[in-house]
């Protein structure tokens, strides 16, 4: 569905990465390696239409990513390296307010059921702020199934996790390959997630 | 009606938000209320003098505690990153622009409206002249929400000197203030005066969603 | 006309035109500065003093003009993506916040003998003044950000928005009543005022416009050279 050729970036005259050939097909995941500062997010954020490549071009459904912006907006999902909940609510309202903004019709049980599995539904009346970062990212992970979007865009979404929460962040992304959906994600670390592609920077 | 539920569901996240702070706002007004009890005891208890010069010192000290609370307007978001979320729910940055002014004029001016009265008993303004200090108000605070978001859209990369951003709000708002005194002093020329500060709200209110969001895509491209 | 848009070709053109203005420059001072504390008149009215106004209006029709050159130059870096528009808003600015503040005190200067008093809150004064902070504004602007990319972007929208006071500063004397005279030398009507006075006063506009254009080719090839070597 996303069709990248030949995309390279400069910035303030010093090249980041060249000639980076990318196609991102239905129940296809695309894992992007490279150290630190070798433009995993800039690629990322080039994707999503916030940096302007220095030549390449970038197709969406076989036109121009730029001319369809919103509607390639409307299938994708994507999560940072910080946390997007609010601190200063909790669990449970940031899930209410998530839920409105995104126009999702997830029933609570199956919101339940996933906090479950990620091990956070005990605190589900606390603030976000008395959460530790492990926890808060797993909770930034709830976003990719009340969004509900075929396309996820993750950037390090494995680090900061302990070996049980990334089993059940690669159950998840098996579970959406085999739904016909999309991954692409970075990461810096060995990972036992099934990818089909491997792209380094 | 899909963009509709989208702004229902932006107002519902920042009236969360606004409660969950609701006491940086009431800080805010205290601090509005104690800065009239400092002028008042700077300048003597003397009736007839607070009387003549109330209308200019409520003005002054609205715009003053008003740009305290810049450094809220999309600093928070831009952090966090919701404000890329809200784009990629399908919002331009010029669109957020003006929804976050709007969501601005109300949680944090309308209790500054509401707390106008109070201010003109303490000041002695007489209660005619309340009429028109809260019309040119209702409009000055809008401008002021406007000129807020413009200045601190602009200031979000800026880590050293985050006293510019209430520089650049009330460098502008010199022409509100002449306009907005102006119109108590100038009684017969209350329409022609507050057509003009309409006129400047609509200027404002044109250029905020193009330089904000324009600030607003800089600064995310370059975080 | 390429070098007004083109760092590489403005560099050449003004290694050619550098010496030239900055000569012209000082003859013109020269002949300027004489014309205005020798070979003019006093003013019926107001004496001496009216020679402070071949330093005032200079400076202030100076201070105007370089602001306009930025907000052109911002619209053609938002707009055409020309980055040259930002290397001129960057350099120029300070050199248009000395020329205000020349036009500010020679003006308080001329203001003391004649109104009685340096300062008065007329239109003229206050829209002068405003200017003269919106240029600190951009010039702090430039010193505080991190990003060059923000930066400049930043500034050039800042200008944009910033040059609604440009209108302001001069009709202000026919808008409102002012203490300040109305112009007195426009385009449309025959100029009210004396050859022997309009003479030295357009002499030392000229050399104003030289010293400005010369400091402003030297900030401007400086900005060029730091930019290449990344040094901001």
């Amino acid at each position: 569905m996303i069709l990248v050729k030949d995309l390279s970036i400069e910035r303030s005259n010093k090249k980041i990465f060249e000639n980076v050939n990318l196609s991102l097909g239905p129940g296809k995941i695309i894992l992007l390696k490279g150290k630190n500062g070798s433009g995993k997010t800039t690629l990322l954020k080039v994707l999503l239409n916030l940096i302007e490549p220095s030549s390449g071009v970038i197709y969406w459904k076989g036109k121009l990513l730029k001319k369809n912006l919103y509607n390639f907006f409307n299938h994708v999902t994507y999560i940072a390296d910080r946390t997007s909940s609010l601190s200063k609510l909790s669990v449970q309202e940031n899930i209410k307010i998530w839920t409105k903004i995104f126009l999702s019709n997830i029933s609570n049980s199956q919101i339940e059921n996933i906090l479950k599995t990620l091990k956070l539904d005990i605190y589900l009346d606390q603030k976000v702020n008395s959460l530790s970062f492990g926890e808060t990212k797993k909770l930034e992970f709830l976003r990719l199934i009340i969004e509900n979007k075929k396309i996820w865009i993750l950037d390090e979404p494995l680090s900061n996790l302990d070996n049980e929460s990334i089993n059940v962040i690669a159950q998840t992304f098996e579970d959406h390959r085999s739904k016909e959906g999309s991954i692409i994600f970075s990461s810096h670390q060995e990972s036992e997630i099934n990818v089909s592609e491997e792209v380094l920077l | 009606m899909m963009i509709l539920n989208k702004i229902i569901s932006f107002y519902y996240r920042e009236y969360k938000l606004n409660l969950s702070g609701f006491q940086d706002i009431l800080t805010n007004i205290i601090f509005f209320f104690v800065s009239i009890f400092i002028f008042i005891f700077s300048i003597g208890p003397d009736k007839e003098t607070i009387s003549s010069i109330g209308i200019g010192i409520v003005w002054t000290l609205l715009l003053l505690s008003s740009t305290l609370s810049l450094r809220k307007f999309y600093q928070d978001d831009f952090e966090n990153g919701n404000l890329l979320i809200m784009h990629l729910n399908g919002l331009s940055f010029g669109f957020i622009a003006i929804l976050k002014t709007f969501s601005h004029f109300i949680f944090v001016q309308i209790p500054f409206l509401l707390s106008i009265p109070i201010a003109c008993i303490l000041l002695n303004i007489a209660n005619d002249e309340l009429i028109y200090l809260f019309s040119s108000f209702a409009i000055g605070s809008f401008i002021l929400s406007c000129l807020g978001s413009i200045s601190s859209s602009m200031n979000l990369m800026n880590q050293r000197n985050f006293l510019l951003g209430s520089v650049i709000v009330m460098i502008f708002s010199v022409p509100i203030i002449i306009f907005s005194v102006g119109i108590v002093s100038l009684e017969e020329n209350f329409n022609s005066l507050i057509s003009i500060l309409f006129g400047i709200l609509l200027i404002v209110f044109a250029i905020n969603p193009w330089a904000s969001g324009l600030c607003l895509k800089l600064s995310l491209e370059n975080n | 006309m390429k070098f007004l848009v083109n760092p590489s070709k403005f560099n050449k053109v003004a290694d050619y035109i550098f010496l030239p203005v900055l000569i012209s420059s000082i003859i013109l001072f020269s002949i300027g500065l004489m014309f205005a504390f020798y070979l003019s008149p006093d003013d019926y009215q107001q004496g001496s003093t009216v020679r402070i106004m071949y330093v005032h209006v200079p400076s202030a029709w100076l201070a105007l003009l370089t602001y306009a050159i930025m907000t052109l130059y911002s619209i053609a870096g938002l707009a055409f993506k020309i980055p040259f528009g930002f290397i001129i808003n960057t350099a120029v600015a300070p050199i248009g916040a000395v020329f205000t503040l020349m036009c500010i005190i020679s003006g308080s200067l001329w203001g003391k003998p004649m109104w009685g008093t340096w300062w008065v809150w007329d239109a003229r004064l206050t829209s002068v003044a405003i200017l003269f902070i919106i240029y600190l504004i951009i010039i702090f602007m430039n010193l505080s950000f991190e990003n060059r990319i923000v930066r400049e972007k930043v500034v050039a929208i800042f200008v944009l928005v910033g040059s609604i006071n440009l209108p302001i500063v001069k009709f202000s004397v026919d808008w409102w009543n002012t203490l300040h005279q109305p112009a007195t030398i426009s385009k449309l009507s025959k100029p009210s005022i004396d050859p022997s006075m309009m003479i030295p006063l357009i002499v030392m506009t000229f050399a104003f416009i030289m010293v400005g254009l010369a400091i402003a080719i030297l900030r401007i090839k400086t900005e060029i050279i730091s930019r290449k070597s990344n040094l901001s």
